[in-house]
């Protein structure tokens, strides 16, 4: 699994399309690696973000320490961005100075130089995403030598051991979003009705498991009726997909698509087929889509993770192992469930920063 | 008196060179990052050590292009033959020992330079042209033979050889680009092969004339450029215990700048081994020395393309004043 | 004048002919240079000089007819060919690498290599020697050159011309040609050049000179074969006709049993 943080990203197509060819190659790296993905338990027994908390006399012995941290990341994309300022502001909070930030480009080898590099600054906390387990395995062996609090954003390294090597995982918690992005459809469609979902047909670990919650979810409304599921690689495919699905099926009310930039098309094709009664429901802050939202078009709800938190719990997880605390093997960051009233609370949950002018606009009229 | 006057004029000419260009550039960068970075441990051993392994692939596709360039062709597919090469080498290395495998990704490397030098020289298209489209082709393949999946190496003998070995406290990586510019170094200052390279690229007409191959000569400057690239593909893998299709995706313009910055001609008749080494040094110091830095993705990016540009303004300003 | 050299002929062309599809580029030449002796190839455009020239020095091999080199016929099919049976050329363009020094350019795929047979095989360049046998060549042309160093593109026209003629006759060749050596220099390097010619002709080579400036062949050559439309039409002793009568041989205007 990996990556599907870049998923998540906001309206950024190339990067969006990018992070869909990188989704491919992760299939290989689950068939060759099962034990690695975050699993089902550990998600359930996991622990919540709101519950890790620093007393006052925990931050001021921080302070006198006069720390510094990296951040290597895989990629940039606002959501990256909002991670990074999550972790920074909390760091700042603690006297923790950020004194690195890398982007690997989605390229091992770049992740294993820019892991090479920060390791000559000595941070003593350290907050990443890996590219790839194998090839920077030892780079990360290597930069955690010295002592370094190594917190792990959704990707677990192979052959490293809880507390030993590493403080721990964050990631959000995707099975509970596939419930939540079930529920919001019940609500679209008060309980009954005919249901079309378009799925992410790749082994993509945090789609496939929120996709698999939908599922799962849905069972409890005997009244919702999946007449049509399809299945897509490529997000420029959606499109097309919606519309044959519309075509043959007039009936449907409602549309499951896995997330938000391929949400994208199909609310591209409902508008095309003059179809504003079909609701949408996907996963994923995108302004394109909550404009929509905002005119009251198709998008009836989407599901969104929190990446400041994210940033912000990671740094909390890391200064507090430097006071020797230990935290659970995987520590899961809470959702939103969004629709047309909440737009702005959810953007600024997920982004800490005041919502674009632009859907402040769409929302007053 | 005379004697003086010489030595003189020939001082200014050593200035003047191209060739000299490079090292005002690459100590004037050094220089800024040693004042900037001084409470960091951008001026330590192991920091330096690290550039030199970060870039041990690139120099030796640098100096592999220095070849292709000599004679006056660009190589475009040495980026993809970096992939493939990898990919083959840690494909083989699941069936088969390090020699057989090291000798099927390097054969890779000899038959694309004679695909892409017979494919030039019998359609007289331009290596710009030819390069390109074999670039899109093996990374088809590159991505195809493994259908995207990235391949693992376990062999420790192999990492150690091409990865993270250390002969006599030096790492390997370091010994591979020394070894590798060395050979070329003395191929195109010292032996006659090399003189005969330079001649095909500085006046083609002229050295048919003087009965050199040239044909031949072309064909042999594209194999060296791509079987050094199959050597970086396999530093890759040693490096990075496995390969992947994306490996060298992103190398190719940062060689092309390194080994031009470096004093090698785009156009042929011109080569500077010494250049190419050192250029692509500068390109992983100045990486190297924005990350310590601290600055932001972005800010990187940015501050990256200002220094280059600073960099040679004043390298050319030197060598005007000369 | 130099007619000295008993007559020993060094190259003999009979009935050269070269066709390019039905263009006839050469119908019949025949003529001799003896050794020593200074020849004047002339001819109006397209009268088939250039292609003559190729033939000879082998970058187009003759649809028929004969070159003997000392008496002995060869067949010429590359430049190779050409060198090996001791005919050089001098090129119009010069056939020079500019960014090479006179060395480099004089030894250029001629390199000396190394003495030690690992080396050698290598093909390690004794730089040492070659400059040593350089400045000996160049002595030998009474050239005096600024630095052996120098790169080719920052010497004079004249002194390049000498370079190239050096490196013809450094390889012990029985025959030079010269294309148009003078065509781009001034009338002090030209002086020069004639010069250069007649020290090597002095020295037993032949020499075949083509040349558009009626003047310098008059100067320097001991006979001229005119070529008109694909044929050698004349072959004259220059002492024994005035320029005018050559002009007419090249129009055409003139014509006297070759």
């Amino acid at each position: 699994m990996t990556l599907s943080r870049n998923l998540q990203s906001c309206n950024n197509y190339n990067f969006i399309s990018k992070s869909i060819t990188f989704a491919f190659t992760l299939l290989v790296t689950s068939f060759a690696a099962p034990l690695l993905a975050v699993d089902f338990n550990s998600i359930t027994n996991a622990d919540k973000s709101e519950n890790i908390k620093l007393s006052q006399q925990q931050v001021d012995s921080l302070k006198s320490k006069k720390l510094t941290a990296a951040l290597v990341w895989h990629g940039s994309s606002a959501w990256v961005n909002a991670v990074s300022q999550g972790a920074k502001e909390t760091f700042s909070r603690f006297g923790i100075k950020v004194v690195a930030v890398t982007d690997a480009q989605f390229d091992p080898a770049k992740q294993v130089a820019d892991l090479e590099n920060i390791s000559v600054l000595n941070p003593d906390i350290i907050l990443s995403l890996s590219v790839d387990s194998t090839s920077t395995k030892n780079s990360y062996r290597n930069a955690i030598s010295n002592g370094a609090k190594l917190v792990l954003l959704s990707n677990p390294i192979e052959g490293f051991i809880h507390h030993q090597d590493y403080v721990g995982i964050v990631t959000d918690d995707m099975f509970g979003m596939g419930k939540a992005a079930a529920q919001l459809t019940m609500e679209a469609l008060k309980q009954s009705g005919k249901l079309g979902i378009i799925y992410h047909d790749a082994k993509y670990f945090i789609t496939n498991n929120r996709d698999h919650a939908f599922r799962q979810a849905l069972k409890s409304a005997p009244n919702i009726e999946i007449i049509i599921e399809k299945g897509f690689v490529k997000e420029s495919e959606t499109s097309n997909i919606a519309a044959a699905m519309v075509l043959q099926n007039p009936e449907i009310e409602a549309i499951y698509v896995s997330w938000d930039s391929a949400a994208e098309g199909v609310i591209e094709a409902l508008r095309s087929l003059d179809r504003p009664d079909i609701k949408v429901i996907t996963h994923d802050l995108g302004v394109n889509n909550l404009l929509d939202m905002a005119t009251n078009r198709n998008l009836y709800g989407t599901i969104a993770d929190r990446p400041y938190d994210i940033g912000a719990t990671m740094a909390k997880l890391g200064a507090a192992a430097i006071l020797g605390q230990r935290a659970a093997p995987v520590t899961i960051v809470p959702f939103d469930k969004v629709t047309k009233t909440n737009i702005t609370s959810a953007w600024q949950q997920a982004f800490k920063k005041p919502l674009p002018k632009l859907l402040t606009q769409a929302l007053q009229q | 008196m005379n004697a003086q006057m010489l030595s003189l004029n020939q001082l200014k000419q050593i200035a003047l060179h191209r060739e000299a260009f490079i090292y005002y550039i690459f100590f004037f960068v050094l220089f800024f990052f040693a004042i900037v970075l001084h409470d960091t441990a951008f001026l330590t051993f192991s920091n330096f050590m690290n550039i030199v392994k970060q870039t041990a692939p690139l120099t030796i596709m640098a100096v592999g292009l220095t070849f292709a360039l000599a004679v006056g062709h660009i190589d475009l597919s040495i980026g993809s033959v970096v992939a493939l090469s990898a990919l083959v080498g840690a494909l083989l290395l699941q069936h088969t020992g390090i020699p057989l495998a090291v000798l099927g990704a390097l054969l890779v490397g000899v038959t694309v330079g004679l695909i892409n030098g017979l494919l030039i020289e019998r359609l007289q298209v331009s290596s710009l042209l030819i390069t390109l489209g074999t670039m899109g082709i093996i990374t088809g393949i590159a991505r195809q033979l493994t259908n995207l999946e990235s391949v693992p190496i376990i062999n420790q003998d192999f990492t150690f050889l091409f990865g993270s070995g250390k002969v006599l406290g030096m790492p390997i990586l370091l010994l591979w680009t020394l070894v590798i510019g060395g050979c070329a170094y003395i191929i195109l200052k010292k032996l006659a092969a090399g003189r005969h390279l330079l001649a095909v690229g500085g006046n083609p007409v002229a050295a048919r004339a003087m009965g050199i191959k040239v044909t031949r000569i072309r064909l042999y400057a594209l194999i060296a450029s791509s079987t050094a690239a199959a050597l970086a593909g396999l530093l890759y893998a040693g490096r990075l215990h496995g390969a992947r299709y994306t490996l060298g995706e992103a190398d190719l313009l940062t060689v092309i700048a390194a080994v031009a910055i470096g004093g090698t001609s785009l156009f042929g008749g011109r080569a500077c081994i010494v250049g190419a080494i050192l250029g692509t040094w500068l390109m992983g110091i100045i990486n190297n020395g924005l990350i310590l830095s601290g600055f932001s993705t972005n800010e990187q990016m940015i501050a990256r393309g200002v220094i280059l540009v600073i960099a040679v303004a004043i390298g050319v300003k030197e060598i005007r004043n000369g | 004048m130099v007619r000295s050299s008993l007559d020993q002929v060094a190259l003999e062309l009979s009935s050269i002919k070269k066709s390019f599809g039905g263009v006839h580029a050469l119908q019949d030449v025949t003529f001799t240079i003896n050794k020593g002796e200074v020849v004047g190839l002339l001819g109006d455009n397209g009268a088939g000089k250039s292609t003559l020239v190729k033939c000879i020095s082998g970058v187009y091999a003759p649809d028929s007819g004969e070159i003997k080199v000392n008496g002995k016929a060869v067949v010429i099919r590359s430049p190779e060919d050409a060198r090996a049976a001791g005919i050089e050329t001098v090129f119009q363009d010069l056939a020079m690498i500019p960014e090479f020094n006179i060395v480099q350019n004089l030894f250029l795929n001629r390199e000396i290599k190394h003495k030690n047979p690992i080396l050698r095989w290598l093909g390690w360049l004794d730089t040492k020697a070659m400059t040593k046998r350089a400045r000996k060549a160049l002595n030998r042309l009474n050239t005096r050159i600024p630095s052996y160093n120098e790169q080719i593109h920052n010497l004079s026209g004249g002194q390049r011309q000498a370079i190239a003629i050096a490196r013809a006759v450094n390889w012990g060749a029985d025959i030079v040609i010269m294309d148009e050596p003078t065509a781009a220099l001034g009338v002090e390097q030209s002086a020069q050049v004639n010069d250069l010619i007649k020290v090597i002709s002095s020295q037993g080579v032949a020499v075949l000179l083509i040349s558009h400036n009626m003047q310098h062949v008059v100067e320097t050559c001991d006979r001229a074969v005119v070529l008109y439309q694909g044929s050698s039409v004349a072959d004259v002793a220059v002492a024994e006709v005035t320029k005018e009568d050559l002009v007419g041989l090249i129009t055409g205007a003139k014509k006297i049993a070759a």
